[in-house]
């Protein structure tokens, strides 16, 4: 939908950003702009740490919940951004 | 007198009329009785369908734009929307931050020192003097095996040696001690464990003829070897490799000499010999040309002294020979060789097709990087490091190693920008491209005495050891520094930027 192909554009042309993925709530990839394998590794692991972020976040304070995952590495940083039904993943490399 | 009379009339018939009455036939036919027959049918069930389609302005779906297969999720344009904002925010705002600049997590312990941990040697061979001539990690990278022979020599040589091999991992190591000791009759020149059968090492001898040794089994240790035949390698062979083979998952043996072959051979374990499936002659007419190299005299063969695979491209190869000259090789080249045939079961191609500007003496070793297609560095004679691409012909740069000769260069598995190289002095210097100065980032002192240090590899698995093999018949086993073998944060980057810059 162009909609949808716009605002991931928008969010590709952001500075630095490696690679973009969208998966559904069950941890399938639905759109992405990396390759394959990349995508289906991401898409798996970035999901179970996704789900352990929000219950630990909730069993601290059940009135608490999830609103976004930043993992910092040496080399890049991943955002995530969860919902009920899609999570949005987000490669940025800061210092390109 | 007058009476009534009447006489009969007369007729007279006609002579061209004819009578219009034709002959008249008739006749009637009638078909066969016809059989006709009745029946009825009645539906017990009616069911009435239409369609029709919508006007264009009320279609919801459209259909997806080439290149999509799935079907459009429900709701991910309001998700979309939802965190767009949020994420274009922060994307923005972590690429200005400083809040991470200068940040470092020590996840291992930092290693700070380069410390030699084994100095593994077998007194039989340090006895007769042997030197170590290769060495190689397999591919689990916990055994070592090296091979004994001699560099110096210059006669035909038919002396004993042996190639030994140490399991670092096993308690109780003894590095005075070989584990195996496998004795070979004529001095092995290189060594080259199989990529994947951990069991399998491949070896070239003084005399020509390239082995395989099974470390699996306990009687005949050679599983496959070439004999002296008239395939054979007349002249050392100083490099031997693995190369996938023409089928999946097989692997046959590269085996480069001095008399300027390089030949190609498949094992054949049931009957214990390597049988030669292809071969390529180096012939110093066929070289690409290159204008130094036609007024040398002597033997038309180019003798191979170092050869380097290319990991991005599996029919890639560079050669290094005796006279200076560094060739990139192709194994599909399909011009015959211009040799005389000699007796081989294969016709010999010429595999040159690209020649890098000569060296002033024998090319001892090239490699190829593991992190860029195009790098690959050599060393020879000189005492200079060449950083090529192999794009062009002059090297992108140009180190000075040592005074005296180099005879081993490797690129660091783990960092983009560090190579190791051995020097005839005895000590191994690693240069890390990403500083500002030329001098080496470390030495390592082999501790030698000033004998000459002729190989050096990497661990594969673990990547910080390093393997040198000595003159004095000595392999020393290093363990590098945490800053030797972390990679920094932009290597490749840095490492592009190098590869695409232009010799003047």
């Amino acid at each position: 939908m162009a909609e949808v192909e716009e605002t991931l554009k928008r969010i590709q042309g952001q500075k630095g950003v490696q690679g973009i993925i969208i998966v559904n709530a069950e941890g399938i990839p639905i759109k992405t702009t990396l390759d394959n394998s990349s995508t289906v590794q991401y898409a798996g692991l970035i999901h179970q740490l996704v789900m352990k972020a929000r219950t630990t976040v909730r069993d601290i304070d059940p009135q608490n919940d999830l609103t976004f995952l930043r993992v910092r590495s040496k080399k890049n940083e991943i955002m995530i951004a969860p919902d009920k039904d899609y999570f949005l993943i987000v490669i940025q490399n800061p210092s390109d | 007198m007058f009476t009534d009379e009447s006489l009969d009339a007369l007729g007279v018939e006609s002579l061209w009329r004819k009578s219009q009455q034709f002959a008249q036939e008739s006749r009637g036919c009638q078909t066969r009785p016809v059989h006709t027959a009745e029946a009825e049918i009645q539906p017990l069930l009616n069911a009435d369908n239409g369609t029709q389609t919508d006007p264009q302005d009320h279609l919801i779906y459209q259909l997806p734009p080439k290149g999509e297969l799935r079907p459009e999720s429900p709701g991910l344009r309001d998700f979309l929307h939802r965190v767009e904002d949020m994420v274009l925010k922060e994307l923005a705002s972590n690429a200005k931050s400083h809040a991470f600049d200068g940040f470092d997590v020590n996840w291992e312990d930092q290693n700070e020192t380069v410390s030699c941990i084994h100095c593994l040697q077998h007194p039989s061979a340090q006895e007769k003097g042997l030197q170590v001539t290769s060495i190689s990690w397999s591919c689990t990278g916990s055994v070592i095996a090296c091979a004994f022979g001699r560099v110096d020599d210059g006669d035909w040589s038919t002396e004993k040696s042996c190639v030994c091999t140490w399991n670092l991992d096993r308690r109780g190591l003894n590095p005075k001690r070989p584990d195996m000791i496998i004795d070979v009759a004529r001095p092995v020149m290189s060594l080259s464990f199989h990529p994947s059968q951990p069991s399998l090492i491949a070896g070239g001898l003084y005399s020509g003829e390239v082995v395989v040794w099974d470390t699996n089994r306990t009687q005949d240790l050679i599983l496959a070897q070439t004999g002296m035949s008239t395939d054979t390698h007349r002249e050392p062979v100083y490099q031997v490799a693995w190369v996938p083979g023409p089928r999946r998952g097989e692997m046959v043996v590269l085996s480069a000499g001095s008399g300027g072959r390089v030949l190609l051979w498949t094992v054949d374990s049931d009957e214990g010999r390597l049988v030669l499936s292809a071969g390529f002659a180096l012939i110093r007419q066929q070289v690409p040309h290159n204008s130094a190299l036609s007024k040398n005299r002597g033997s038309s063969n180019v003798g191979v002294t170092s050869l380097a695979l290319s990991p991005w491209d599996l029919d890639t190869f560079l050669v290094g020979s005796e006279s200076g000259l560094v060739l990139k090789c192709s194994f599909s080249a399909q011009t015959l060789a211009a040799a005389p045939p000699d007796g081989e079961s294969v016709t010999l191609r010429a595999p040159a097709q690209f020649s890098f500007s000569p060296r002033g003496g024998p090319v001892h070793s090239l490699h190829c990087s593991p992190f860029h297609r195009n790098l690959f560095v050599s060393v020879g004679t000189d005492g200079l490091a060449h950083l090529h691409s192999l794009l062009q012909p002059d090297p992108l740069l140009s180190l000075r190693v040592s005074d005296s000769y180099v005879f081993g260069v490797r690129w660091s598995p783990t960092r983009p920008l560090l190579f190791a190289a051995a020097t005839g002095q005895g000590l191994v210097q690693i240069f890390d491209l990403g500083r500002k100065s030329l001098r080496p980032a470390a030495t390592l002192d082999q501790l030698t005495g000033g004998q000459p240090v002729y190989c050096l590899e990497f661990n594969p698995r673990r990547k910080d050891l390093l393997a040198v093999g000595n003159a004095d018949g000595s392999v020393n086993i290093w363990h590098l520094s945490t800053e030797l073998t972390e990679q920094g944060p932009r290597e490749t980057a840095k490492l592009e930027q190098l590869a695409n810059e232009v010799a003047e």
